[in-house]
């Protein structure tokens, strides 16, 4: 068999690929748009809407030889169905005909539409579809000139319906294509849309609750191939034609997707440029045409009024607002008057550019503490050895591979990564979610058969703490999965850091790259170790010399000046007070005050990621750029500049004048850059499917990457060096003792984490603190669901609600980070859970 | 005899009324369709025809329209339809007063008047706001925002028709 067959489009011979259907192939390789609304590239096909008819034939055979069948001039004989054909639903076959220009199939396509229309609103001029509206598209290349119908006979139904807090239905725009339904279904897994009452009372009806519970929500109105959703966010904000696009990469997590900002002047923005809306942008190797709500419904914070404008400065005790020329040179003056002992603290949200800008200052003024925030996740350095090889794509992973998620809770960490991989599952991969609690993920591993096909999968449940040496001894204790692991024809593994110290997550790494190293899953694209690294740009850190290690060390021997880079310490970490009193000068940049105004000497305005160019480096090791959207907030500068300003003034490095120059100097000079010029980043190549041209109706809204695909960093690995499995025999894992219980802080999507809080949309989605613990140990606490109880780990006290469940295995409470304003540990610690028993407290 | 039959077309002139008209004190006669400043209308009930679409905007040659939208509600209602125009300014300086605006305009809420005498001595003056462009409500009505009865309006766009 071979892999191309030849088809006829039209009188023109095609090679295409074997197995694709004809709307695809006719595309791609004909550049022959074949309208569709139900049908979607990243969809099965289910042949609804009738919009794809063509006329079909095949070359006829003899059906007593088996033999083609010739015409007199000896070309093949080609028998057309007596009926026009769904193209969409029609797998290519060799010598395949189709006419898609006829006068049978134009009137075909004109019908269809006159249906369609006879009970849709002329809603157009004020629908946030409009403009970009696949209906209104086909309706002009293919529709009737003049309905037939009464316009009194149209149905009027509701216009205004809330699916969930985040996406409106209109009921009348609706033209049942079931798009959203199978979306959810399909691609997400998350099954609440459905389909109610038959036919013209058909509607799309939500049965989750909350209403539209999914963390992916928004890219129903991306592929809706009419106005019939739209999002609460850009309702009514403006018109499709009046944005201007401008690539950019989410900063909340390690998958970077790429998305487009739809930037607009707006007078409530004192007539500035301002992010609109947020789309997809396609990166098939990173996010697809995909984003997560998060991404989508996040930006408020961008441009939130109490965002730091101004830099200040403390003179005489007091905190006074001061100017940029001022402020550096006496930052300049206090860096070179500590004698070296300066540390820094970067956070996940600065981009490479940043870094490195903070880091040639540190070395200038003889300084060498970098650390990185948060000090959770220490698998950096097996990435950089063994994380999945260059060209990595989960979009192929299927039959054959399998891939192993540990100590992880991807729908709440790294969302994408988590649809991506319930996708593969889907294609035939075996899926093992290892953790010590139930996740999302955990219940499509298994779920054993969804949508009518088999999907394989297992679960290991541990007991809390034990990953590491879950990981270590798999052979040993689950021989079957361990097997079926290594041979598999590509490996991926996913390694967190949920129940474990910051010493724990290296351990729990090495364990998993042992584990690969020695069924020799490295090296190659789809193979290797991936870890969800909190933020943007947690591997920008670890390329950069910034380690969570360090981070500890500063906070157990606090420097005498100590830079904060956009890290917001006490927001995470309300215990840091402490150490941070030790500290004589503080020098904090950031995007918003945290409290640390009250300590610190510096307070200087950073840009966001929507203000300056930059760039980040994702999970995948993928090096992506962002560029320039929204005007500054006040004075805010970005972080390169600030950092290269007072280098300049301490005459350590000029300052360079632009962040493509920056990174110039950075690919020039750390070796995991090496070649990653702004030009290298912003190259595109074509993709598959064609989404974001004039050919809306085929992919929906999402965007076509004019912004660059990145450049993947590529590991050790994968440059061929011989990579060591490091000996394991003793590791350290936390231990409860009597009475005590490990502390698990872990992650939920929507929080109320500092830059999240002003995106006020979500903020319905976000849950009330609380803990999880087993009925066992809540029993042993002497508590019962409901209750008010009191968790004390080391330094930290917090008082949440207790959530009592078999969810979680017993030793272990789960305390979601950001929902409390009280300090939950860092990492995961050993302490006590007791009932508050004080009246008031408990009222 | 060319001066004697430029001096016969003088001659046959001079008994005609002058064209010239001594503006300001005489004001000159419009026809209907002169293009003049534009008026946002509204509806007899009060309520502004304009649902703030932007398809001005969108059909200005000159790029003058600027329109910003948002959503109404029962309780502070200023169109029949979901969506009004919160923002609404022209900048007469850039305005050719061709009249594609009316044109385009889906509810006929934006028309070209016969009022063409407009001075600035401040370029910012020249941008016309909502609050300038749109008429008075007819006697008797009342102006926007209005609290109307919940559910009273339940289209996108209204009928062409006066709604109330």
């Amino acid at each position: 068999m071979s892999d191309t067959v030849t088809i006829n489009i039209d009188g023109q011979n095609y090679e295409v690929a074997a197995g694709a259907n004809l709307v695809d192939a006719a595309k791609w390789h004909a550049g022959n748009d074949i309208p569709v609304f139900c049908y979607h590239p990243k969809m099965d096909p289910v042949g609804m809407c009738r919009m794809c008819l063509v006329e079909l034939g095949t070359p006829g055979r003899d059906r007593a030889t088996g033999e083609l069948l010739r015409n007199d001039d000896g070309s093949l004989q080609i028998r057309y169905f007596p009926k026009l054909q769904t193209a969409c639903t029609t797998t290519v076959s060799d010598g395949m005909h189709i006419k898609t220009n006829t006068q049978q199939v134009i009137d075909a396509r004109n019908d269809v539409l006159e249906f369609l229309l006879s009970s849709h609103p002329l809603d157009c001029p004020i629908c946030d579809k409009g403009g970009e509206c696949p209906l209104q598209n086909l309706t002009m290349r293919h529709g009737p000139q003049a309905s037939r119908m009464y316009f009194e006979d149209k149905q009027l139904l509701e216009k205004h319906y809330p699916l969930g807090d985040l996406i409106f239905l209109d009921r009348e725009r609706c033209i049942q294509c079931a798009r959203c339904v199978r979306f959810q279904d399909e691609v997400v897994g998350d099954d609440v849309l459905a389909f109610h009452e038959r036919g013209r009372r058909l509607q799309i009806i939500t049965h989750s609750d909350p209403g539209f519970d999914t963390y992916f929500s928004g890219n129903t109105t991306d592929i809706c191939p009419v106005g019939a959703l739209t999002t609460a966010d850009f309702r009514f904000g403006a018109r499709p034609w009046e944005l201007n696009e401008v690539p950019s990469i989410s900063p909340w997590d390690a998958a970077g997707e790429n998305i487009s900002l739809s930037m607009r002047l707006d007078r409530d923005f004192g007539g500035k440029a301002m992010i609109k809306r947020v789309m997809p942008r396609q990166n098939e190797w990173v996010n697809e045409i995909w984003i997560t709500d998060k991404a989508r419904f996040g930006h408020h914070f961008t441009r939130a009024e109490d965002r730091l404008q101004q830099p200040q400065m403390r003179t005489g005790g007091t905190l006074r607002n001061s100017n940029w020329e001022a402020a550096i040179a006496a930052m300049a003056a206090t860096l070179q008057g500590a004698d070296g002992d300066v540390a820094a603290i970067a956070g996940s949200g600065m981009s490479n550019e940043d870094l490195w800008a903070l880091r040639q200052l540190l070395e200038g003024v003889g300084a060498g503490r970098l650390g990185a925030w948060p000090p959770t996740h220490d698998a950096a350095p097996h990435l950089e050895q063994v994380g999945v090889g260059a060209g990595t794509n989960l979009s192929e992973l299927g039959r054959g591979d399998a891939i192993l998620v540990i100590a992880c809770d991807l729908e709440e960490e790294v969302p994408i990564w988590r649809l991506r991989l319930k996708q593969a599952q889907d294609r035939g991969a075996y899926l093992v979610v290892a953790n010590a609690r139930d996740t999302r993920l955990e219940d499509f591993a298994v779920q054993g058969a969804r949508n009518d096909k088999v999907v394989e999968g297992d679960a290991i449940r541990y007991a809390p703490g034990e990953a590491v040496s879950v990981m270590r001894d798999l052979q040993k204790a689950h021989p079957q999965i361990a097997e079926r692991l290594s041979r598999a024809e590509n490996l991926v593994i996913v390694a967190g850091a949920e129940g474990l110290s910051l010493a724990g997550s290296e351990a729990l790494a090495a364990a998993a790259a042992n584990f690969l190293i020695e069924s020799g899953h490295t090296g190659s694209a789809n193979n290797g170790l991936l870890s969800p690294l909190p933020g943007a740009n947690g591997l920008g850190l670890h390329y950069l010399g910034f380690t969570p290690q360090t981070t500890l060390n500063i906070m157990q021997e606090p420097p005498r000046v100590l830079i904060v880079a956009q890290a917001e310490l006490l927001d995470d970490d309300p215990a840091a007070q402490q150490w941070l009193s030790q500290v004589e000068t503080i020098i904090y940049a950031g995007l918003f005050d945290d409290g640390i105004s009250q300590r610190a000497d510096f307070i200087l305005p950073l840009q966001s990621f929507a203000e300056r160019d930059g760039s980040f480096v994702n999970g995948e090791r993928r090096v992506q750029r962002f560029y320039t959207a929204q005007g500054p907030m006040g004075q805010a500068l970005p972080a390169w500049k600030l950092f290269g300003g007072i280098s300049q003034n301490a005459g350590i490095a000029n300052l360079k004048p632009s962040a493509a120059a920056v990174m110039l100097e950075l690919s020039g000079s750390v070796a995991a850059f090496q070649g990653a010029s702004y030009r290298a980043l912003s190259r595109t190549e074509r993709q598959f499917p064609d989404v974001g041209g004039r050919d809306l109706y085929y992919g929906g809204t999402a965007y076509t990457n004019h912004g660059g695909i990145g450049l993947q960093i590529p590991t050790a690995a994968d440059r061929g060096a011989d990579v060591q499995r490091r000996d394991m025999a003793d590791v350290a894992e936390l231990r409860a003792g009597e009475g005590e219980l490990l502390i698990m802080p872990i992650t939920r999507l929507y929080n109320r984490q500092r830059s999240f809080r002003p995106s006020l949309l979500v903020e319905q989605r976000i849950l009330n603190p609380y803990a999880l613990i087993h009925p066992d140990d809540a029993a042993a606490a002497g508590t019962i669901d409901g209750d008010l109880i009191e968790i004390v780990a080391g330094e930290s006290k917090v008082r949440v609600r207790a959530s009592v469940s078999s969810e979680i295995a017993a030793g272990g409470v789960a305390l979601p980070r950001h929902l409390t304003d009280a300090a939950v540990p860092l990492s995961a610690s050993v302490g006590t859970v007791s009932r508050v028993t004080d009246a008031v407290a408990v009222r | 005899m060319n001066v004697i039959k430029g001096f016969q077309t003088t001659a046959k002139h001079l008994m005609e009324d002058a064209v010239t008209i001594q503006y300001p004190e005489q004001v000159q006669k419009f026809h209907q369709r002169y293009k003049g400043r534009h008026h946002l209308r509204r509806y007899e009930n009060g309520l502004e025809k304009c649902i703030g679409c932007s398809l001005c905007a969108a059909a200005c040659p000159a790029d003058a329209i600027w329109v910003e939208a948002a959503e109404n509600t029962d309780e502070e209602r200023y169109s029949p339809g979901e969506r009004f125009a919160k923002t609404y300014e022209i900048n007469m300086l850039r305005c050719i007063f061709c009249g594609y605006c009316e044109d385009a305009c889906p509810t006929e809420a934006i028309q070209l008047g016969h009022e063409h005498q407009m001075s600035y001595t401040d370029r910012r003056d020249a941008i016309y706001t909502k609050d300038m462009l749109i008429d008075a409500p007819a006697e008797g009505a009342a102006s926007t925002p209005q609290q109307v009865e919940p559910g009273a309006y339940n289209r996108s766009i209204p009928d062409m028709e006066d709604p109330s």
